[in-house]
């Protein structure tokens, strides 16, 4: 968004959103690893001790299975030689081995982006369906009663801590209607409840924000044109009502994703959902240094590729709009 | 007019979509019991993952799930029983141990036990963190259908050490090229049908096992770190077990109709471990004023709910042979605890906290929140001390930090809870917690000449030696670590269970070794679905 | 946490809502700002029991004339312990606001100032943080010295900085080129006369916004962090931390979590009513 690659005239406006996107992605690769080396490394505590004890549980930690743990890691070799060769194996996307489990990180973080992304995607899903609707509703006639409902829902939403609201949910559907799972994962089912908690407050947001948009295309001056030249109310607002609505929603859609990505951390604890955010969490009380990294840079692609799709996506739906904002 | 149409086409297509909404819902199906108990799961959930597949890392939950197995087995009490070794004696210097296997034993993959290769893989299990590497270990060799393990010098406890999951048998399959264990293949009576890390994995009866055949069929294993969601799942009917259940959920549970309470006291204590070369706490007079401010009675009923966890000694009754009844009982006595600090020179400060020499009698406690009990305790404990005139800072972080510490020197108190029963004779956690050096999880800078004779002989008596003999040595080590607290009692534990009414016959292992899944069975009439 | 992104998102509810200007709802934000502020401070004056000490045999109490809002899981006072989460959420979370505020503006103007590379590296910088997750940063540093509330406030502020910094950086540019701070460089006039009279009076309401909000999403990020357990550091009080703390007593106790839970919505109403008036547009 900020940085400014040459501009390439007569470029595609595609390739350009691309070009621009691949160069922060470089740049943030390459910040965040060694970011997230130095941070590992300044952290107190010994790391042998930590990464044993998440290997053999607390009732086996000892120096001895600390002592094989830094003997076998190598994790008294020199600072900058680690950085160095941690920099040479993130230009191989080789993003090495959990130091706890001793899988590939690429493997374990498939497995988990996968999860995230699953949960994430249905959790917008739900959103959108449930919140532009009811924008839509709120900004017919602003100021009524679903408008201001809508506001006072919004608030309360975005004030209960994510925790509050799963489980309520979880008191509610699963155990005193018991129609879905408290949590886990395998069926289909199992991610209702942990999508309806992420996508509530989230669908707060997109209410909002349909219901400005429909606000001001109910005000503008296209819209009663068209109103004027017999378009009726229907065709007007498919014709000009929802591109304009669709540009806001899906801009926000792309701050929302990223809030999905990280937010996922308590949902994903609550509900048992083995996604990202819940191995990043056990990635760091086990100072699983590659685990850490992996999942970091996972977290930052994601962010830029989120952010390219969006662009692509405005500017399918409104070609007006610069390629690069 | 305009705005009203609009308005009604977005009502119709929230309502649209509200109605989709629901439909999805009731369409998605939970996974469930089915009809049959020959298709029915038998689901567990826990809070430990699976974090490897390494025996020493993750092994205990393949063992709980009865899909491994060790050489010797162990009653609740602690008595070895016959695992994969059938029989076993010691020569008469106590020197030799000879394990016959079950020679009819198979592993999943239906290739038998074979000597050799049990040896090998307790060779493995010695040379690596665990248990074994404890043991004064000369040679371990097969014989024909037997193994052979031969010791520097003698060591009873050596048949609780074989019991415990680091030292599973797993077949030769199991490996991958480099000697890594790629997947888990045990003689047990249930195999793996798939197997999810960290997370979950499920398990079938293996119709190929030489001993009597589970009843239930199917079972699984879900890790689910908080115990709050655990709990509304058991309550949910989404499983059948749960186990480490919060107090308050436990409380909650226990009222509800849907599920039943299961527990029994474990042979785990809560202690506060210290550093006795620490310049305050060298004299056992400070230690004891520690002891005194602890009100053990108030945290076990308050926060733990069941006033049967008093610690008033370090073993619970359920270590039988080690619980010495006719110890005066620990006790909470402020006053008295004042008073020692007084004796060693520390006078009150304006707050209430004793100063000596310009410095304010203040320690740094260390916990870890992997048991949701222990940071809960150390509030209390906290405000315990202060009371009693000790500032207390609390520190909560990884449990790898107090064997850190513990090894450096700079730990001051930490809050544990430490199993004596991890090999069923807790000998071998005694010498570990207690020897020479001290131990991760049990006395630093402490030294008790004639606890380390008591221990040494303890552990070296022959086989023959009478249960009198012993019974006098583990009391006489019980009363010096009771008047001596190198480590101080807190409280007991009791490890609990909510079962479903669909389940019959569910017990719990006080050494929390095993699940019993292969003794339980589904309550009749079958599990339908719900 | 999430807090950066609360805070737009926020600021997104309120911005483009109560876009006239009513009065009525800023005072009664005003009002209850107000209330919860007596609560922190004068609570302690009408009340005999302190936020520390416990008493086990009165656990989990209802509110009774004794104890207003009952006794926590610990026997204590849960009116104190309130009143004293109250003083320490509210307070270290306008110190992580203003943090976050103060970086957010100071390297948003000198970029937009500066231009060029200046601009170009400190935006590039801005980038990676956002690409860095939050949640990632404020764990790093609240591990860096487990119960340092200081600490973890500040991690929430590192996490924040950036929605400062691109607010500012976007008003400042469009000030900036502006015809009248032209004239008044031409005039000769310094920086910091240009900053002081033509870019604060234009900044200063939508910071005012974007920190009211920043304040709520603080302490709820404080709360999320507790929950995967960093930053529950007895025995001092935090609203989050009594959320968590108090959560497993949802069913016996219900009030203790409804006291916390009500001051958070009170507090981010108050906020919502307040910012609502300094509509950015």
């Amino acid at each position: 968004m900020q940085l400014h690659p040459p501009a390439r005239i007569g470029l595609h406006p595609f390739a350009q959103i691309g070009l621009h996107r691949l160069w922060q992605a470089l740049l943030v690769a390459l910040v965040v690893g060694t970011l997230t080396f130095f941070l590992l490394r300044l952290l107190p505590g010994d790391m042998a001790f930590r990464i044993a004890a998440s290997r053999y549980g607390y009732d086996l930690v000892s120096a001895a299975a600390a002592e094989s743990v830094r003997a076998e890691l190598g994790l008294d070799r020199p600072m900058f030689l680690a950085l160095l060769s941690w920099w040479r194996d993130l230009m191989q996307l080789n993003l090495g081995n959990s130091l706890v489990s001793g899988e590939p990180v690429l493997h374990e973080l498939a497995h988990e982006l996968g999860n995230t992304l699953q949960l994430a995607g249905v959790a917008l899903l739900l959103s959108a369906v449930i919140g532009v609707p009811l924008g839509m509703l709120a900004g017919s006639r602003p100021g009524g009663v679903i408008d201001r409902v809508t506001l006072a829902l919004a608030v309360l939403l975005r004030a209960l801590p994510p925790f509050v609201l799963g489980l309520v949910l979880i008191v509610v559907f699963a155990v005193q209607v018991s129609v879905l799972p408290a949590a886990g994962h395998g069926a289909p089912s199992h991610i209702v409840l942990p999508a309806l908690t992420l996508a509530l407050p989230l669908a707060a947001l997109s209410c909002r924000v349909a219901r400005d948009a429909m606000v001001s295309v109910g005000q503008s001056a296209y819209f009663a044109f068209a109103l004027t030249k017999g378009l009726s109310q229907r065709q007007a607002l498919l014709r000009h009502g929802l591109r304009n609505v669709g540009v806001p929603v899906v801009a926000y859609l792309g701050v929302q994703m990223v809030v999905l990505v990280e937010g996922v951390v308590i949902v994903e604890t609550l509900f048992a959902w083995p996604g990202i955010g819940h191995a990043l969490v056990h990635a760091i009380f086990g100072r699983d240094v590659p685990m850490i990294q992996g999942t970091a840079l996972a977290m930052g692609l994601l962010f830029v590729l989120f952010n390219a799709l969006i662009d692509v996506a405005c500017h399918t739906i409104d070609p007006r709009r610069k390629a690069t904002s | 007019m305009r705005t009203s149409l609009i308005r009604r086409r977005c009502l119709l297509a929230a309502m649209a979509l509200i109605g989709a909404q629901a439909f999805a819902q009731t369409t998605s199906q939970i996974p469930k019991a089915a009809d049959t108990p020959s298709t029915a799961v038998l689901r567990i959930v826990g809070p430990w993952e699976i974090s490897g597949l390494e025996p020493a890392s993750a092994g205990y939950l393949f063992a709980r799930m009865r899909v491994t197995e060790t050489l010797i087995d162990a009653d609740d009490s602690g008595r070895a029983l016959p695992g994969l070794a059938s029989r076993w004696e010691a020569s008469s210097d106590g020197l030799r141990w000879r394990f016959e296997l079950r020679a009819s034993a198979r592993f999943h993959d239906g290739t038998s036990v074979a000597a050799d290769h049990v040896a090998q893989m307790l060779r493995r299990a010695a040379s690596r963190p665990g248990v074994l590497a404890n043991a004064p270990i000369k040679l371990i060799s097969a014989e024909a259908g037997a193994v052979v393990v031969q010791l520097n010098k003698p060591f009873a406890a050596l048949p609780a050490l074989l019991s415990h999951s680091s030292t599973m048998v797993l077949a030769p399959s199991s490996f991958d090229a480099k000697g890594g264990v790629a997947r888990i293949i045990g003689s047990g009576p249930f195999r793996i049908t798939s197997l999810d890390p960290p997370q979950r994995f499920e398990v079938s009866a293996f119709d190929r096992y030489d001993g009597a055949l589970p009843l239930i069929q199917n079972a699984s294993y879900l890790s689910v770190s908080r115990a709050e969601t655990r709990a509304l799942m058991v309550e949910a009917a989404q499983v059948e077990i749960a186990f480490g259940l919060d107090p308050a959920s436990l409380e909650r549970l226990r009222k509800s109709s849907r599920v039943r309470v299961e527990s029994v006291t474990i042979p785990r204590t809560m202690i506060l471990k210290l550093n006795a070369g620490h310049r305050w706490l060298a004299d056992v007079r400070a230690r004891e004023a520690i002891s005194l401010a602890l009100n053990r009675a108030g945290i076990a009923r308050a926060l733990l709910r069941d006033p049967a966890l008093t610690a008033n000694q370090l073993f619970p009754p359920t270590l039988a042979g080690w619980h010495v009844p006719t110890l005066p009982p620990l006790r909470m006595d402020v006053v008295r605890a004042r008073e020692l600090w007084s004796e060693l020179g520390w006078q009150r400060g304006r707050d209430g906290i004793f100063e000596r020499n310009g410095e304010r009698l203040s320690f740094t406690l260390r916990t870890f929140p992997d048991r949701p009990e222990l940071p809960l305790v150390v509030a209390a404990i906290q405000e315990q001390l202060r009371q009693s005139g000790v500032q207390i800072r609390v520190a909560i972080g990884n449990s790898g930090d107090i064997p850190l510490r513990h090894r450096d020197g700079s730990l001051e108190l930490a809050l544990a809870a430490r199993q004596y029963g991890l090999v069923p004779d807790p000998i071998g956690t005694l010498l570990q917690d207690f020897g020479t050096k001290g131990g991760d999880w049990g006395a630093m800078h402490w030294k008790n000449g004639s606890l380390q004779t008591a221990l040494n002989e303890l552990s070296s008596l022959p086989p023959t030696a009478t249960d009198a003999e012993r019974m006098k040595l583990r009391a006489f080590i019980a009363q010096v670590l009771h008047e001596e607290l190198p480590v101080i009692p807190v409280a007991w534990y009791r490890q609990t269970a909510a079962v479903s009414p669909r389940i019959d016959g569910m017990t719990i292992d006080p050494l929390e070794r095993s699940y019993r899944i292969d003794r339980m069975r589904w309550a009749s009439p079958a599990p339908r679905e719900r | 946490m999430s807090a950066s992104i609360n805070t737009s998102t926020a600021v997104y509810l309120v911005a483009n809502t109560t876009r006239k200007t009513h009065k009525i709802p800023v005072y009664i934000g005003i009002l209850i700002l107000l209330f919860l502020v007596c609560i922190a401070a004068f609570a302690p004056l009408f009340n005999r029991f302190d936020a520390i000490s416990q008493n086990l045999d009165r656990v989990r109490e209802a509110p009774s004339l004794e104890h207003w809002l009952g006794t926590d899981h610990l026997g204590r006072d849960q009116w104190a312990r309130l009143a004293a989460a109250l003083r320490v959420s509210l307070g270290s979370a306008l110190i992580a606001v203003l943090v976050a505020a103060c970086i957010g503006c100071g390297l948003g103007v000198l970029a937009a100032w500066r231009g060029g590379g200046a601009e170009r590296a400190i935006s590039a910088f801005a980038d990676a943080t956002m690409a860095l997750p939050g949640l990632l940063l404020v764990l790093l540093v609240a591990s860096l010295s487990p119960g340092a509330y200081a600490l973890l406030y500040l991690g929430v502020a590192l996490s924040m900085w950036v929605e400062y910094f691109r607010v500012v950086r976007a008003m400042s540019h469009r000030v900036l080129s502006g015809s009248p701070v032209e004239a008044a460089r031409l005039l000769g006039f310094g920086p910091l006369y240009i900053v002081r009279r033509y870019l604060l009076p234009e900044l200063l309401p939508v910071i005012g916004t974007l920190m009211c909000f920043g304040v709520s999403a603080a302490v709820l990020a404080v709360a999320a962090l507790g929950f995967v357990g960093v930053g529950l550091q007895p025995p001092a009080a935090e609203l989050g931390v009594m959320l968590i703390e108090l959560m497993p007593y949802y069913e016996e106790a219900p009030w203790l979590l409804a006291a916390p839970s009500a001051c958070l919505l009170l507090l981010l109403i108050a906020l919502v009513l307040l910012a609502g008036e300094k509509d950015p547009r």
